[in-house]
């Protein structure tokens, strides 16, 4: 192992394993080549989903999330994700938990009965956010570890609600107009394509999908015409739940509106890949509701 | 040098206030008499209702003068509010006024600790056996009387700061109008009418702009700023920088030996000036000259050179010819002015609604302010009158006004405050697109309507009306059509319960706003506190609404918070009548907290004079060696010296060392056994 690469604890979450195996794989392997290492963050639960834990009990929430967040601190490490929902759970617990001591006391209280206490010593990054950071990897190194580059194809970028909001809580600067993931985007050599709405969640969020199936396919489905008016490819995100939505939600629009849509969706990561020389097959791309094919006649 | 009293025996009388159940809820009111009554010195002690009313004062009073006491002890609440009425009461029965010590048993005891009545009653015995030891010392102190300079100064020629400049004036004091834009008018001379009465705000504006122009005893300090203030209320020695404006007036050139010269406002300066700015007057959507005015009716009448913009071609230097008005070497002068009190009239800003990205403000040419809609709106505008779409000069028919712009709002980005005004005018500004443009509809999307004055609640229903949409919701965010350029404008309409997506031709933001920007530097040079917000802090918020902390210094308009015009005017009008008091009465009592020298003790080190913060102290020769002296009338107490002198010479009245360590060792040492 190269001696100044950075160490993260790597926290899977569920979506990815469960259902895209391919993103978890190339997580590993694209941040190897831009000097990330992530071991694996044993032990840990869900993370838990911001959503349907939190709207239930703000406590369980809390709590379970410090567990992983311990989990961490005792391998001395800041954890590295790849997922928005646990984006919003793991590092808000973390910073709500450092800045509230009668919070931070509630939970240890819990996490006393199996042994463990919060201290607060590590940070909790979006691996996508190490990857823009330029003290970490920044968009040149990306570049740099290019070797297929994605030209000719038009990628619409979507940023997801977890990551960005609440503002007064993050630190992404403009969360109305981002534009550091298209950034992204170009360098791999794909054009990042702007779109009406950019900004708009992606229908699942929140407990939406769980609620109003209609209504969360509904706003997944302006999101494809907003896509479609600007001849995107392919969509991109940073987010499992997110890309569950945008892929398996295209299926359902077909049954649901009749409409088929078509359009490929990647996360970040697996476009990462792509563009480092990965194979279809190494990055189980066949296991996507949308047919990747179309998109990798463009680039292969 | 205070005298060192000769030794009286201490007899203090003690009075506990119930405040009805303020303070008797919670504290046991009796106990604590008895127990003061056990203390040493205490030669009564005694309890009322109501300390503060007639018959609580009388008590005071005859309690002085039957028990023969040397000091009184009120327990009630914060001296802030009554201690000037108790040292009334003590002076009443006799005493020396600073005879009185109080003891605040209720903001910081009763209140705080309302379901704790042991731990309050407590804590009251031990307010009462402190302010008792210090009672025991405290001295006859006289207050100082300083004369006031017959001069009053505004800082501020916005409507506010020019009303308080002519009520000062015309009761006969000599003002200083401070401004540091080339004219007066403030931000009224931008609007194009007033509401609810739709007044041109010019044609109301611009004779009180002329009054202040003429009136005699105004001395108009336009393009000025202040740089530095000392002194105090009836002392302020003023530092004014009057920046380089590169035009005399006809009196500025007549004292170079011009006579019949400076400048009379033809304006050929401008015709052949070749350097084109943004006029901040129509903020930025008309072109100026290096060598400007902001409009017609400015006043004073007198050009100004943008020296940061200037080439100094010298075209304007041969076109003025004999009047000899421009000068463009000119640098900036100061000045210094004294005056007994001052008024900060310093206006506001609008907020840079463009941080609130959702809705687009710098990104879509469609998307404007409220300030830039008055411009666009009004005839002597850069368009004359005529409203258009940035994007294609086109005339808008759907027009979206967004409401609580940044105001209220609680994400960190935008400001919590009402900005006040902005439900208002924005009313008006759908009533103007009604009536100039046929066909127009306005679409208002607010949170509340705050139509709060006289006949405003009036005016909205006229509005409504009138055929403009109000939709009840806060806009999410603003999307362009890119093709279009028209915005759909997104928001829930909480009275229907749902979403909706308006396309409009043109927004209009009603940006919040927040203190000017000069503000922050002006108020530290007077030594006037703030709120959170920025806003400066008035001396109490229902009760003296126009003075401040500072004595002397007082405020009008919306440097102290949000405010209309009318109550604009209201408050400066309040504020003249404030600051001209000290200057009618001619003199003004100093508090006597004056740091006083022990001359036997000082070594005249001088190390307490670079400590004072007031300037207030200085080494003098005094019987062949050197001690320091204090001026009374600057020395405001803070201890700062009195706490760092190592030979203890230095004596705080009022806050002398031996009361001080009294009060230590009677929380340390007293106490119930």
């Amino acid at each position: 192992m190269s001696e100044n690469k950075r160490q993260y604890a790597f926290f899977l979450g569920c979506v990815a394993p469960n259902r895209y195996p391919g993103i978890e794989a190339a997580a590993i392997k694209t941040s190897e080549k831009v000097g990330i290492e992530l071991l694996p963050l044993k032990g840990a639960s869900c993370c838990p989903a911001p959503g349907a834990f939190g709207s239930i009990d703000l406590n369980i929430w809390y709590a379970m999330a410090a567990r992983n967040l311990v989990l961490a601190e005792q391998m001395g490490m800041d954890i590295a994700l790849i997922c928005n929902g646990c984006y919003k759970s793991i590092w808000e617990v973390n910073h709500k938990l450092k800045h509230n001591d009668e919070l931070r006391d509630g939970v240890n209280e819990v996490l006393k009965e199996i042994d463990m206490e919060f201290k607060g010593s590590i940070d909790v990054w979006h691996l996508a956010e190490l990857y823009y950071d330029p003290k970490i990897v920044g968009v040149d190194k990306i570049a740099e570890s290019v070797t297929r580059p994605l030209t000719g194809v038009k990628v619409g970028v979507h940023y997801g609600c977890h990551l960005m909001k609440p503002q007064k809580d993050r630190h992404f600067g403009d969360t109305e107009n981002p534009m550091w993931l298209d950034e992204l985007v170009a360098a791999l050599g794909a054009e990042p394509v702007q779109y009406r709405n950019k900004m708009q969640c992606c229908g699942a969020g929140g407990g939406v999908r769980g609620y109003d199936l209609t209504h969360a396919l509904d706003i997944t489905n302006e999101k494809m015409i907003n896509l479609q008016e600007v001849g995107a490819d392919a969509l991109t995100e940073v987010c499992p739940f997110c890309q569950l939505q945008f892929d398996r939600g295209q299926l359902e629009i077909q049954e649901k509106f009749g409409i088929a849509w078509g359009l490929p969706v990647l996360h970040y990561n697996e476009l990462l890949g792509l563009a480092q020389g990965m194979s279809p097959d190494e990055l189980a791309l066949d296991l996507h509701a949308v047919d990747v094919e179309p998109f990798l006649k463009k680039i292969l | 040098m205070a005298e060192v009293k000769t030794k009286e025996e201490p007899r203090i009388g003690v009075f506990v206030c119930h405040c009805g159940t303020n303070i008797a809820g919670s504290v046991d009111v009796k106990a604590v008499v008895e127990y003061a009554r056990k203390l040493p010195n205490v030669a009564v002690a005694d309890d009322y209702q109501y300390m503060c009313s007639t018959p609580g004062q009388n008590k005071i009073r005859d309690a002085i003068k039957e028990h023969n006491l040397t000091g009184v002890v009120v327990a009630a609440c914060s001296p802030r509010l009554h201690e000037p009425t108790f040292r009334g009461a003590t002076k009443m029965g006799g005493l020396n006024p600073f005879r009185f010590e109080m003891a605040n048993i209720r903001e910081q005891n009763s209140w705080v600790h309302m379901h704790q009545p042991e731990e309050a009653t407590a804590k009251a015995k031990d307010a009462i056996r402190i302010a008792v030891a210090k009672a025991a010392l405290l001295e006859d102190l006289v207050p100082k009387s300083v004369p006031v300079e017959k001069a009053a100064m505004v800082v501020g020629g916005g409507v506010g700061g020019m009303q308080a400049a002519l009520d000062l004036a015309n009761a006969g004091i000599k003002t200083y109008l401070v401004e540091k834009n080339p004219t007066i008018g403030g931000r009224m001379s931008q609007l194009d009418k007033t509401f609810p009465t739709l007044d041109c705000s010019q044609c109301i504006l611009t004779p009180k702009m002329v009054d202040v122009y003429r009136n005699e005893n105004i001395e108009l300090l336009t393009y000025t700023e202040v740089e530095a203030v000392e002194g105090y209320i009836g002392n302020f020695d003023v530092t004014l920088r009057k920046k380089a404006r590169g035009v005399l007036t006809t009196e500025e050139a007549e004292a170079r030996g011009y006579v019949g010269g400076g400048c009379n406002g033809c304006g050929d300066c401008e015709g052949v000036c070749p350097v084109i700015k943004p006029n901040p007057f129509e903020v930025g959507m008309a072109p100026r000259k290096a060598i400007y005015i902001y409009h017609p009716q400015v006043s004073p009448l007198l050009y100004t050179v943008d020296f940061d913009a200037c080439v100094k071609c010298g075209l304007c230097v041969d076109i003025c010819g004999d009047k000899k008005a421009i000068d463009l070497n000119a640098t900036d002068e100061f000045m210094n002015v004294k005056v007994g009190t001052v008024i900060l009239a310093t206006g506001y800003d609008i907020f840079p609604i463009e941080e609130k990205t959702e809705w687009g403000y710098k990104r879509y040419d469609n998307v404007i302010t409220s300030l830039e809609f008055e411009r666009l709106i009004c005839a002597s505008g850069p368009t004359g009158g005529h409203l258009v779409r940035p994007s294609d000069g086109e005339t808008p028919k759907r027009i979206g006004f967004v409401l609580c712009a940044g105001s209220r709002d609680n994400t960190g980005v935008g400001k919590p405050y009402c900005s006040r005004f902005c439900c208002m005018y924005s009313l008006k500004h759908a009533h103007q697109i009604i009536e100039k443009i046929p066909g127009a509809v306005p679409y208002i999307f607010y949170m509340d309507i705050r139509s709060f004055g006289k006949m405003y609640e009036e005016f909205y229903y006229r509005i409504q009306n009138e055929g403009a949409k109000f939709i009840r919701g806060r806009v999410a965010n603003i999307l362009e059509d890119p093709v279009t350029k028209n915005l759909h404008v997104n928001a829930e309409d909480t009275l229907l319960g749902r979403p909706v997506d308006v396309e409009v031709d043109l927004v209009v933001l009603a940006a919040a706003i927040q203190p000017s920007a000069e503000t922050e530097r002006t108020r530290r040079l007077f030594g006037v506190s703030c709120s959170q917000d920025g806003w400066l802090l008035e001396a109490h918020p229902k009760l003296n609404p126009c003075g401040t902390t500072t004595a002397g210094v007082y405020l009008a308009g919306v440097c102290q918070g949000p405010k209309d015009i009318p109550d604009t005017v209201a408050q400066a009008e309040g504020a003249a009548s404030a600051a001209s008091i000290p200057i009618h009465l001619g003199e003004v009592e100093l508090e006597p907290y004056f740091a006083q020298c022990i001359e036997e003790k000082c070594a005249g080190c001088g190390l307490c004079v670079n400590l004072c913060p007031y300037s207030a102290l200085a080494l003098v020769e005094k019987d062949g060696r050197r001690v320091m002296q204090v001026t009374e009338a600057k020395c405001k107490g803070c201890g700062t010296c009195g706490g760092f002198c190592p030979g203890g010479a230095i004596w705080m009245q009022h806050f002398a060392t031996p009361q001080i360590i009294a009060q230590i060792d009677a929380f340390l040492l007293g106490g119930e056994e």
